[in-house]
C-alpha cells in the first residue's frame, strides 16, 4: 500500500461504463482545443483564496502548463502570489477525488467503492429523506468553509429549500460575520476588509489623497499579497503612513511607521483607550460627529433607547430624534437631516419628566472613562508612549481609513472589536470621501455578480426559529447560518433536537474547528456523514460518502473587480468532478424527484422569483448574472472576456463619493447611510434592536435573546488569561495566537510540492527570552500544549513576537491520511483551541486565538511526516483522464 | 557592453514567496531547488524596537564570477552580449564546484538531474521579448530588471531615483556582484543570503 495516495489504497471497484455515463456534466471546456501542440491563453480568476486575482493560464494540448498574472486586472495588476502559481500542482495533483465513493469499511476505515454520480445522490438523497421524515428537516445539518474554491452560499441555500435551519462554517462568526454585523448595523455598507477584497480606494493609488492606514489586526502582504498586499506597498511607497496593530512582526508590521504589539485578545482594551484619547483631545471630527452620527441623540438611560419624537412616515426616511438644544435649554425634535436652528449639544445628562437621558456621545465617553493609555499599555501589554504615538499617526493624518482584519473575530470580544473600529474611524469623519477606506463605490447600480441566492425567505419560520444557537446569537441570521458549538451540543446530546446527518463541502474542518476531538467524538450519533472536495482530507476518513468537486480552474465565475467583471473559466476538466454549486442543485432535484415537496418548489420559477429556480448546468447560473448586469449570453461573455475584464460601469461614475450626501428625489433629502436612522449609528441602540427581535438580519422577527446585547462596546479579559488572577496562567504561561502566512489559504494546499517545500510544517514563533526560559532554540521540535491537548510545531526563536506570547500557523498532514491520525493529530493547532462557553453574546464567537499554552522541547517531528522537499514528489502532477464532453441529457 | 541584472526595491518585497513560484514553474526547478530563495533580514534588535526586511535572493550576475572561474566543463559561462551568468546543463558534471565558489551559494543542485541550477533572468522568456517569470508575478512590484549599463533603461532609471546612498549590493569578495537593492526605509545590513536564518526551521534551501 502506497501510504501517500488516500484513493490508491481505497478499495475502489472502476466501472468504465460508469465514465461514459457520468462523466462530463456539462462543464464546457469547449474553449480549450486538444489539439496536438496548439498553444492557447486562457483569461482566467484564481480562486486559491478569497481573492480573485486575474490569471492568464497558457494551455497546450488541452493541458494547463502555466499560469501568470493578468496585468489587465485592476485590483490584482500582473500579480500572483505562489498559491496561485500553484493551481496547476493543485489541479493535476494525483490525489484529486476523482470519482463519487461510497464507504465500504468502517467509518475511518478508509475502504470505498466506486459509484455513479446517480447512485451517489440518490442513496444521499434516500437518506436525508429518511432523516427528515423521522426527526424533521432540522436534523440535517450541512456546512462550508472559505478554503478552496467555495460557492459559498450553496449549501445554505440548500438549507433553506430542504426546510432546514442548519449550516454553519467555521469561519461566520469566527472570521468575518462579526466584522460584518458591526459595519453593517453601524454604518450600513461594505466592512473594510481588504482581505474580503474591500476597501477599494487602495487601488487607486495614483489619484487617492490617503494619508494614513491602520491596519487592526490584518496583514495583507501576507492574507492577499497579489491584491492588498500589493496596493500597500503603492501607499507606503506615496508615502501614506500606516500604524500596525498585530502581536506578530508582519512584513506590514515591520514596515509600519508604528507598530503595536497588542497582547492576543485585548484588542477593545486598546480600542476603548484609543476612543477615550480621541474624545479628550478632541481628535474627532466634530460637524460630522453632529451632523452624520447618532451621538448627539438623547438616550434614555433606563432602557438604553434613543427618545423618538416620531414615527417616519415614509420608508426612506428616519424616524425623528431628539436632541439637547443648549440655546433654548431643552429637548429638541431634530428632523432628518439637520437643523441649522439648534445649537446641539454633543455630550451632557438630563433629567426631564423623572427620566435620566444622556447623549450617546456622553455613554460613549463614560464607557471609555477607565480606559487611560496607562491602563490600556498594562492590560494589553503595550507601551503607553508608543500607543500615543499611533493614535496620533492615525488621526492627525486624515483622510485615511482604518481596516479591521480577523484577528478579533476569533476571540469572544469579537463584535465588539467591529464595533470600537466603526467608532474610531467614523469619529474622524473617515467615510465616503476621498481617501477613506469606508466607501459605497457602484452605489448607484448596485450588483450581486455570481452571489447564489441564499433563499432565505424560503425557510418556514417555524424552522426559522429552530435555528441551532440562533435565537441567541441573533447577528449570525446575517448569513442565515447556525452556531457552530450549539450543532455540536445537538450531536452530542439530542438537544434541543437530534441532528443525523451532515454534509460537508469544505477542506478540513478538522484542522479549522476548535477542538475538532470533539467532533470526531460526536459523529457516533450521526446517521449520514458526505464530504465534498477536491481531494481527500482528514475529514473524509470520517465520511460515508466522497463528492469530488472541481478545482478552480475547472469553475465557472463571475468576479467584481472594481467597475469590471473578470471571468473564471474551466481550462480543463479532470474525471468525474463537478462544481458543488451545481452538486447542491442536483441534490435538491434529486429530493424532488424522490418525492420531497419542498425541493421541487426549488424547480418553480414563479415561485422562485427572485432567487431564480435551481440549474442543471453551470452556464445557467451563469447567465442569471451575465445576461442581467451585461445582457450577454455566456458564450457572448467569454468572447468578450479575451480582452481583459469587461467594463460594466464607467470608472467616473463607481468611483463615487459622498453618497449619503446625494439628494434622494421622492423625499428631496440626503440619501444618508444605510441604517435606521440614515447617520452612523455609534451609539448601537441596532443591537438592542437585534438582541430583542433578531431584526434586521432575521425577515421576521424572532422571540428576544436572554439579554439585550450592549450597545457600546466593553472589554472582556480573555477567558484563559495570563494575568495572575487566572489560575490556568501557572501551568498553561503562554497565550496563543494564529494568523496568516502566505503559502495556504485555511486548511487548502498542504498537498502541494511548490508550498510544502517552502513550508513544510508550521513555526512556533517565540520571543528569545521566553524561549531560553522554556528551554527551547531556534528550529528545535517543540511540544505545544493546552488544556485540550498537545501537538508539535518547530520554534522560531525571534524579536518579533512578545514575551509571553506564541504564534503557531494552522497545519494538517495529508501524507499521514491512511494513517490512524488521519493527518489532523499531528501539529494541527486547533486541537488547542476552545470551543466552550464564553461565547460572544451577538454572534456566539469561541476561542480560536487568545487562549493558554505551554511549551516544551520535543524529541523531534512526529513520525512519518514530510519535511524534506523531495518527500513530496508523489504529489507532483501526474497525468489525468480528461472527462469526456457529455451533455446534460446523457448523463441524467 | 550589456550589464543585464535584477534591481530589487525591498521597500516593496513583502516576503511572499511568489517568486519562487513562479520561477519554478517557468524553469521547471526540481524539489528541493531554488534558484531565487526570498531570505528574511531580521529580525534584529529587542523587541519591539526591531528592523526586519526580505532578501530576495537570485544570481547576482556577478562582473567577477567565481563560478564561471571554478567550473571545469565551461558550462558555467557569463554570457558576453548581457553579461548574464548561465549554465549549459548538456555540459554540465555536477561536479558542485560552482556552488562551492559562488560566495552567496546561490546556484542550486538539480538531484533529479544531477547538475547546478541557476538563474539566467529567464533567457527563454527574454527571447521573445517577455520579463523574467519573478518579475512578471511580483506581488509588490519590487523585482525589476534591465541593463543597468544603459542609463536609458527602467533599471537605471530607478537606482538614480533612489539616490546612491540606497543603492546596495551583497558583499563584494572580489567578485563585483551585479544585483542591485534599494532599500530606503532602515537600514542595509551587510548579510549573506546563506547566513539568514530559515533553513533551520525546516526550509531546505527554499
Amino acid at each position: 500500500m502506497l501510504k501517500y495516495d488516500f484513493l490508491k489504497a481505497a478499495d475502489i471497484a472502476i466501472d468504465a461504463s460508469s465514465l461514459q455515463k457520468y462523466g462530463g456534466l456539462s462543464v464546457q471546456t469547449a474553449a480549450v482545443s486538444q489539439d496536438a501542440g496548439e498553444v492557447q491563453k486562457i483569461r482566467t480568476t484564481c480562486r486559491a483564496c478569497i481573492s480573485n486575482c486575474g490569471v492568464i493560464a497558457t494551455v497546450k494540448n488541452g493541458r494547463v502548463v502555466k499560469l501568470e498574472g493578468d496585468p489587465k486586472n485592476k485590483m490584482s495588476r500582473g500579480r500572483m502570489c505562489a498559491k496561485g502559481l500553484s493551481g496547476i500542482q493543485a489541479l493535476y495533483n494525483p490525489n484529486r477525488n476523482k470519482y463519487p465513493l461510497v464507504r465500504v469499511g468502517k467509518r475511518g476505515e478508509n475502504k470505498w467503492k466506486r459509484i455513479s454520480w446517480d447512485d451517489a445522490l440518490t442513496q444521499i438523497a434516500t437518506k436525508l429523506l429518511d432523516i427528515k421524515a423521522k426527526y424533521g428537516a432540522e436534523a440535517v445539518m450541512c456546512s462550508t468553509g472559505g478554503g478552496g474554491n467555495p460557492q459559498f452560499t450553496s449549501p445554505a441555500r440548500f438549507c433553506n429549500l430542504f426546510g432546514t435551519p442548519n449550516w454553519f462554517e467555521p469561519g461566520c462568526a469566527q472570521c468575518y460575520l462579526p466584522r460584518q454585523v458591526a459595519y453593517g448595523l453601524m454604518y450600513g455598507g461594505t466592512d473594510p476588509s481588504i482581505a474580503d477584497s474591500n476597501s477599494l480606494e487602495i487601488y487607486y493609488a495614483d489619484r487617492t489623497p490617503m494619508k494614513s492606514l491602520c491596519l487592526w489586526g490584518t496583514d495583507p502582504s501576507y492574507s492577499c499579497p497579489g491584491q492588498g498586499g500589493g496596493a500597500l506597498v503603492e501607499l507606503r511607497a506615496k508615502g501614506v503612513k500606516t500604524v500596525v496593530i498585530d502581536p506578530r512582526l508582519t512584513p506590514d508590521a515591520a514596515k509600519a511607521d508604528v507598530w503595536l504589539p497588542i497582547r492576543p485578545g485585548t484588542d477593545v482594551a486598546l480600542q476603548l483607550a484609543w476612543i477615550r484619547y480621541m474624545l479628550e483631545h478632541k481628535l474627532y471630527n466634530e460637524e460630522f460627529v453632529l451632523k452624520w452620527t447618532n451621538l448627539p441623540y438623547l438616550v434614555n438611560v433606563e432602557t438604553g433607547e434613543c427618545w423618538r419624537a416620531g414615527k417616519s412616515t415614509h420608508p426612506k426616511l428616519p424616524d425623528t430624534f431628539m436632541v439637547w438644544d443648549k440655546k433654548t435649554n431643552s429637548a429638541q425634535p431634530l428632523e432628518y437631516p439637520w437643523n441649522d436652528a439648534y445649537d446641539v449639544a454633543l455630550e451632557g445628562t438630563w433629567e426631564i419628566d423623572g427620566v435620566t437621558y444622556k447623549t450617546g456621545f456622553q455613554l460613549l465617553k463614560e464607557r471609555c472613562e477607565e480606559w487611560t493609555l496607562e491602563k490600556a499599555a498594562e492590560v494589553c501589554w503595550l507601551d503607553a508612549d508608543m500607543i500615543e504615538k499611533g493614535i496620533r499617526t492615525f488621526c492627525e493624518n486624515t483622510p485615511g481609513g482604518l481596516c479591521i482584519g480577523v484577528a478579533t473575530d476569533q476571540n469572544p470580544n469579537s463584535v465588539q472589536a467591529g464595533m470600537g473600529a466603526v467608532i474610531i474611524d467614523l469619529l474622524l469623519g473617515n467615510v465616503e470621501q476621498p481617501g477613506s477606506l469606508l466607501q459605497r463605490f457602484g452605489a448607484l447600480q448596485p450588483t450581486d455578480f455570481s452571489v447564489v441566492p441564499f433563499c432565505e425567505s424560503k425557510l418556514p419560520y417555524e424552522q426559522l426559529v429552530k435555528r441551532l444557537g440562533g435565537i441567541e446569537y441573533k447577528g449570525l441570521h446575517m448569513w442565515h447560518a447556525a452556531h457552530a458549538p450549539s450543532c455540536l451540543q445537538a450531536i452530542k446530546t439530542g438537544k434541543p433536537y437530534p441532528v443525523k446527518a451532515w454534509l460537508d463541502r469544505s477542506g478540513n474542518k478538522l484542522a479549522v474547528l476548535a477542538n475538532g476531538t470533539e467532533w470526531v467524538e460526536a459523529m457516533d450519533n450521526l446517521d449520514l456523514i458526505v464530504h465534498m472536495y477536491m481531494y481527500p482530507t482528514s475529514f473524509s476518513a470520517y465520511a460515508d460518502y466522497l463528492l469530488p468537486t472541481t478545482e478552480w480552474l475547472e469553475t465557472n465565475y463571475l468576479q467584481q473587480v472594481c467597475n469590471t467583471v473578470s471571468i473564471r473559466q474551466p481550462v480543463d476538466h479532470l474525471y468525474e468532478t463537478i462544481d458543488e454549486c451545481l452538486i447542491w442543485s442536483l441534490l435538491t432535484q434529486k429530493c424532488a424527484e424522490l418525492g420531497d415537496k419542498d425541493c421541487a418548489r426549488g424547480f418553480d420559477a414563479e415561485y422562485m422569483g427572485k432567487d431564480f429556480p435551481c440549474w442543471d448546468n453551470m452556464t445557467e447560473v451563469m447567465e442569471h448574472f451575465t445576461k442581467r448586469y451585461l445582457n450577454m449570453t455566456w458564450d457572448e461573455f467569454k468572447e468578450a472576456s479575451k480582452d481583459g475584464p469587461i467594463e460594466y460601469m464607467p470608472e467616473e461614475d463607481f468611483l463615487h463619493y459622498y453618497v449619503y450626501k446625494d439628494i434622494r428625489p421622492e423625499t428631496g433629502k440626503p440619501r444618508g447611510f444605510n441604517t435606521s436612522t440614515r447617520k452612523c449609528e455609534l451609539y448601537g441602540e441596532c443591537f438592542i434592536t437585534l438582541s430583542r427581535t433578531g431584526m434586521p438580519f432575521s425577515g421576521e422577527p424572532l422571540p428576544p435573546a436572554s439579554h439585550d446585547y450592549d450597545p457600546l462596546p466593553y472589554y472582556m479579559e480573555p477567558h484563559e488569561s495570563p494575568l495572575p488572577e487566572c489560575d490556568l496562567s501557572k501551568e498553561y504561561p503562554l497565550v496563543m495566537t494564529n494568523g496568516r502566512i502566505p503559502f495556504y489559504h485555511h486548511s487548502t494546499l498542504r498537498n502541494i510540492p511548490w508550498l510544502r517545500e517552502i513550508y513544510p510544517a508550521p513555526e512556533l514563533w517565540i520571543n528569545p527570552e521566553t524561549a531560553e526560559q522554556y528551554g527551547v532554540a531556534d528550529g528545535d521540535w517543540v511540544w505545544v500544549e493546552s488544556l485540550r491537548n498537545k501537538v508539535r510545531a518547530i520554534a522560531n526563536v525571534t524579536p518579533g513576537i512578545g514575551k509571553g506570547v506564541v504564534y503557531m500557523e494552522r497545519f494538517w498532514n495529508p501524507e499521514k491520511l491512511n494513517t490512524e491520525t488521519h493527518g489532523w493529530k499531528e501539529m494541527n493547532v486547533n486541537l488547542l483551541s476552545k470551543s466552550d462557553a464564553p461565547y460572544n453574546d451577538v454572534v456566539g464567537t469561541y476561542t480560536l486565538r487568545g487562549y493558554q499554552v505551554k511549551v516544551s522541547k520535543a524529541d523531534g517531528p512526529p513520525e512519518g511526516v514530510w519535511l524534506e522537499p523531495r518527500d513530496f514528489r508523489p504529489w507532483l502532477p501526474e497525468a489525468m483522464e480528461h472527462t469526456p464532453e457529455l451533455s446534460k441529457k446523457e448523463v441524467w | 557592453m550589456k550589464k543585464y541584472t535584477f534591481v530589487i526595491d525591498v521597500d516593496r518585497c513583502i516576503g511572499c514567496k511568489g517568486c519562487q513560484v513562479s520561477c519554478k514553474q517557468e524553469n521547471g526547478v526540481a524539489l528541493g531547488a531554488c534558484r531565487n530563495a526570498v531570505k528574511t533580514v531580521g529580525p534584529m534588535g529587542v523587541y519591539p524596537n526591531v528592523q526586519m526586511y526580505f532578501l530576495p535572493s537570485p544570481c547576482q550576475h556577478c562582473d567577477e564570477p567565481s563560478c564561471v572561474e571554478v567550473c571545469p566543463t565551461g558550462a558555467c559561462y557569463k554570457d558576453p552580449e548581457d553579461g548574464v551568468v548561465r549554465i549549459d546543463r548538456n555540459v554540465c558534471i555536477g561536479c558542485k564546484s560552482c556552488a562551492e565558489a559562488c560566495p552567496y551559494k546561490v546556484n542550486t543542485f538539480n538531484q533529479e538531474l544531477q547538475v547546478m541550477d541557476k538563474c539566467n533572468l529567464c533567457a527563454q522568456l527574454r527571447e521573445v521579448g517577455e520579463e523574467p517569470a519573478c518579475v512578471k508575478n511580483c506581488c509588490g512590484h519590487a523585482l525589476h530588471f534591465g541593463d543597468i549599463n544603459d542609463p536609458e533603461s527602467e533599471v537605471s532609471k530607478l537606482l538614480k531615483e533612489a539616490g546612491e546612498e540606497h543603492v546596495h549590493t551583497l558583499r563584494d569578495l572580489g567578485n563585483a556582484p551585479g544585483v542591485r537593492y534599494i532599500l530606503r526605509r532602515g537600514e542595509w545590513v551587510d548579510v549573506l543570503p546563506q547566513d539568514c536564518e530559515e533553513t533551520k526551521r525546516g526550509r531546505k534551501g527554499c
